[in-house]
């Protein structure tokens, strides 16, 4: 099965910037996986992601060498509008993402975009409102809606695009736990329900690490360390990199719990049945 | 010594933030204040310096009734740190941003380079003096900011959401210098809804949900009460939630624990090898 | 800010607020003409009575006093001022004609949401980029108003004093709090943008819409009406005249 997103030798550098944002990038990305992409400040990881809707270069200007296939597409040759069908995009603040009346005519925002028929912006309104749970918000202002439910309605203005890949950078950033958490199941739902592609540029790793089935390290620009996240996290090197890794590998890694042995938590819940 | 009795508080277009907060901070207190977006946090500390005052009840800073001083003369006691650095950046050099609040409370030209250059190399920002404070990535603006409330020395420091947006290390370049500013004798009081970030630094925890104050005491306590932290919408730090886990399992095994520490040896002590 | 409050939208359900915004459109339109058409203080009274009573059946007349009370002091400066080089009768007669005015705007801005008048532009072909312009602009409103309020507590918390000092230092200090916001929008400009951009704004020049406005019977209904209106004032105003009692005029 062809890789769903392919990343080939990528290295982008921004417009008047003396180094690049991202060298020598490679990655594949299977449909239906949950991958979160993490790394300290500056490591890339946000423009890693704008490479995968095309906002980079279409929208970002800059110099950009290798390829990026999504779906089949080259992102190069493609504008953002037709990729915008095949990868939803969430950014960090909601706020800047409804530009609607209410919920309805923002959900209806993107569809109308595209130019669709009445009855079949209103089907695919209908439907996102569904997947999301937010038939109650429907005909509220976002001045009126809390961060996250701004945040949600914001993940079902995306899927009216019915896109098969979600794009999200830094989505729970300005959100209260509980709303993170909400978010973060809303995901995994979609991811296990839908078969819909996570991408998710996080840096609160203890709350999605255990949803996720690949994690993506980067630093300066490259992607360090790959793979499955109980393995990925646990490493020394991945630490000292200053990423916050979830407290759990951080107790079991001060009990110096033989990794051979025992796989390493990603929840309380886990790390429980391990102990006793 | 900050002292709140009862106050109320409700903004001109509607909500009513504050339902009778009372609260005192000593000196030398590290405290965090947690609980939902909308629960008042941000209302409450913003009383501190004078930037609102209470409809109802009053706010006492250092013996000063915030009723009858102006903001620019509490600001001097309080140092305000906001959540977006670039609400506050305007100038054309680093420099002149962090002397801006120097300038203000008309401090001499000689102190204020001194003052400046000290803050600049605390936090390794001296190379950037006559770089424009936009040229800066978003990490380095933050500390600008940070610096030109460090400068004039307050005696009391307000941090609002200081964590969002910060990876691991810069989290913990964070919480050690805000506690060495508590090692040094100031106050500090910071607004997080980090649980993990309180649960490390911060000795004393006040949660407030709907404008009340819901729980206040140490985080031993706080963090570790399943009703508060449903109640204010947070989440036990992920130690917690083990010791509780285990405590399910194992007899006597304690649950009043915030620390990736604390656990690691309760475990070793309870579940030997 | 309360003496906007006479231009600023609320969601109610009322008759007028339900009608559609070209209605509305029309109407003010239509009633500012009539406001033109007559310069007799009676005429014009009665003018303001109507108004006041749609005002009324938009349950908007409370915010549209505030905004009166607000500006009652430089209404009276305009009659005095008037009043300076013309006759007393002259300038009063004056001000119940800008008041006027200032009730045909409101009637429209109070009961039109943005979006709303966005939808209409569009009905009446003014290009989708403009009308898109004039909503997202307004939905943006209180953001930055909010948005300024937090930079100026911050600078204020740096020790900025906006109102020490004199005219220039006043005008000085404002500087700190302008650039941040200049900054900050335009930050935000590109952020919203890129949120566009990812859901293909701009994809097609045929541009559809899930809601889609009708004229009711309502609407055909005031909008003969204010026809009406505009053609009998013309008529007796300036064909048959008026009869004496609303030619009465103020006798200073």
């Amino acid at each position: 099965m062809p890789a769903t997103v392919r990343v080939e030798n990528l290295t982008f550098t921004y417009a008047g910037a003396r180094r690049p944002a991202i060298k020598n990038t490679n990655l594949e990305i299977m449909e239906g996986e949950y991958i979160v992409i993490t790394g300290p400040t500056g490591c890339g990881k946000t423009t890693l992601c704008r490479c995968l809707n095309g906002l980079i270069p279409h929208f970002h200007q800059g110099k950009m060498t290798g390829k990026v296939i999504v779906n089949g597409v080259d992102t190069y040759k493609t504008k953002v509008s037709d990729l915008s069908q095949t990868v939803g995009f969430i950014f960090q603040d909601p706020e800047n993402q409804l530009v609607a009346l209410n919920v309805e005519r923002e959900l209806a925002f993107a569809p109308e975009n595209l130019g669709l028929p009445r009855e079949e912006i209103r089907t695919r309104v209908e439907e996102a409102m569904e997947m999301v749970g937010i038939e109650e918000l429907r005909y509220k202002a976002p001045y009126e809606l809390s961060g996250g439910e701004q945040q949600r309605v914001a993940i079902a203005a995306v899927l009216t695009l019915k896109p098969k890949i979600l794009v999200l950078d830094e989505p729970t950033s300005n959100l209260d736990p509980v709303s993170a958490r909400r978010i973060v199941t809303l995901l995994a739902r979609i991811n296990r329900d839908h078969g819909m592609t996570i991408i998710l540029v996080e840096h609160r790793l203890d709350l999605v690490a255990s949803y996720s089935n690949k994690v993506v390290v980067m630093n300066n620009g490259e992607i360090v360390v790959e793979g499955e996240p109980r393995v990925a996290l646990s490493s020394d090197y991945v630490e000292e990199l200053g990423v916050g890794i979830p407290k759990i590998l951080k107790l079991f890694k001060e009990l110096q719990i033989d990794r051979s042995k025992h796989a390493f938590p990603l929840t309380p819940e886990e790390a429980v049945n391990i102990l006793t | 010594m900050i002292t709140a009795e009862e106050i109320w508080f409700t903004y001109p277009d509607g909500p009513t933030a504050l339902r009778g907060v009372s609260l005192r901070i000593r000196d030398r207190e590290l405290v965090a204040i947690m609980g939902e977006n909308g629960a008042g946090k941000t209302t409450l500390v913003k009383h501190f310096n004078g930037l609102l005052r209470p409809q109802e009840g009053s706010v006492t800073v250092d013996g000063l009734n915030t009723l009858q001083v102006s903001v620019a003369e509490l600001a001097r006691k309080v140092g305000y740190v906001f959540q977006n650095a670039d609400h506050q950046l305007f100038s054309e050099t680093v420099y002149s941003e962090v002397a801006f609040a120097l300038n203000n409370f008309g401090y001499p030209e000689k102190e204020t380079r001194r003052r400046v250059q000290q803050v600049l190399r605390l936090l390794d920002l001296e190379k950037y003096r006559n770089s424009s404070p936009f040229s800066l990535s978003g990490g380095e603006r933050k500390r600008v900011a940070l610096a030109s409330t460090l400068c004039f020395d307050p005696e009391i420091i307000v941090l609002d959401e200081p964590t969002i947006g910060q990876d691991g290390s810069q989290k913990k370049k964070l919480g050690e210098l805000i506690h060495s500013f508590n090692l040094e004798g100031k106050t500090v009081i910071v607004v997080t809804h980090d649980v993990e970030f309180a649960a490390e630094y911060a000795q004393r925890i006040v949660a407030m949900a709907r404008g009340r104050i819901i729980a206040d005491g140490p985080s031993k306590k706080v963090l570790t009460n399943p009703k508060i932290l449903e109640e204010c919408a947070l989440l036990a730090p992920q130690a917690t939630q083990l010791a509780q886990r285990i405590s399910e399992r194992v007899k006597g095994f304690p649950t009043e624990l915030v620390s990736v520490e604390e656990v690691a040896s309760a475990i070793r002590e309870f579940l030997g090898g | 800010m309360s003496v906007l409050q006479a231009f600023n939208f609320r969601r109610k359900n009322t008759v007028v607020h339900r009608l559609d915004p070209r209605t509305k459109l029309y109407l003010a339109i239509t009633l500012l003409i009539v406001s033109f058409i007559f310069s007799e203080v009676v005429v014009l009274s009665l003018i303001f009575l109507f108004l006041l009573l749609v005002l009324a059946a938009a349950r908007s007349l409370s915010q549209w006093f505030r905004t009166i009370r607000g500006l009652s002091f430089l209404l009276i400066i305009v009659v005095l001022f008037n009043s300076m080089f013309a006759t007393l009768g002259y300038a009063i007669t004056f001000v119940v004609r800008l008041l006027d005015i200032m009730a045909c705007f409101s009637i429209f801005f109070l009961t039109v949401h943005p979006d709303d008048l966005a939808q209409a532009l569009i009905h009446l072909h003014v290009p989708f980029d403009f009308a898109f312009t004039l909503s997202i602009a307004t939905r943006y409103v209180p953001t930055l108003a909010q948005e300024a309020q937090t930079i100026i507590d911050a600078q204020m918390s740096r020790g900025l004093e906006l109102q020490k000092g004199n005219m220039i230092k006043r005008i000085r200090n404002y500087i700190p709090i302008l650039i941040p916001l200049i900054v900050c929008s335009i930050r935000r400009a590109l952020s919203v943008a890129e949120s566009l951009e990812s859901r293909a704004f701009g994809s097609t020049k045929r541009r559809t819409y899930l809601h889609a406005l009708k004229m009711a019977k309502k609407d055909h209904f005031v909008i003969l009406l204010a026809t009406l209106a505009v053609i009998v004032s013309i008529y007796y105003k300036f064909l048959v005249g008026l009869p004496s009692w609303l030619t009465w005029q103020i006798p200073l």
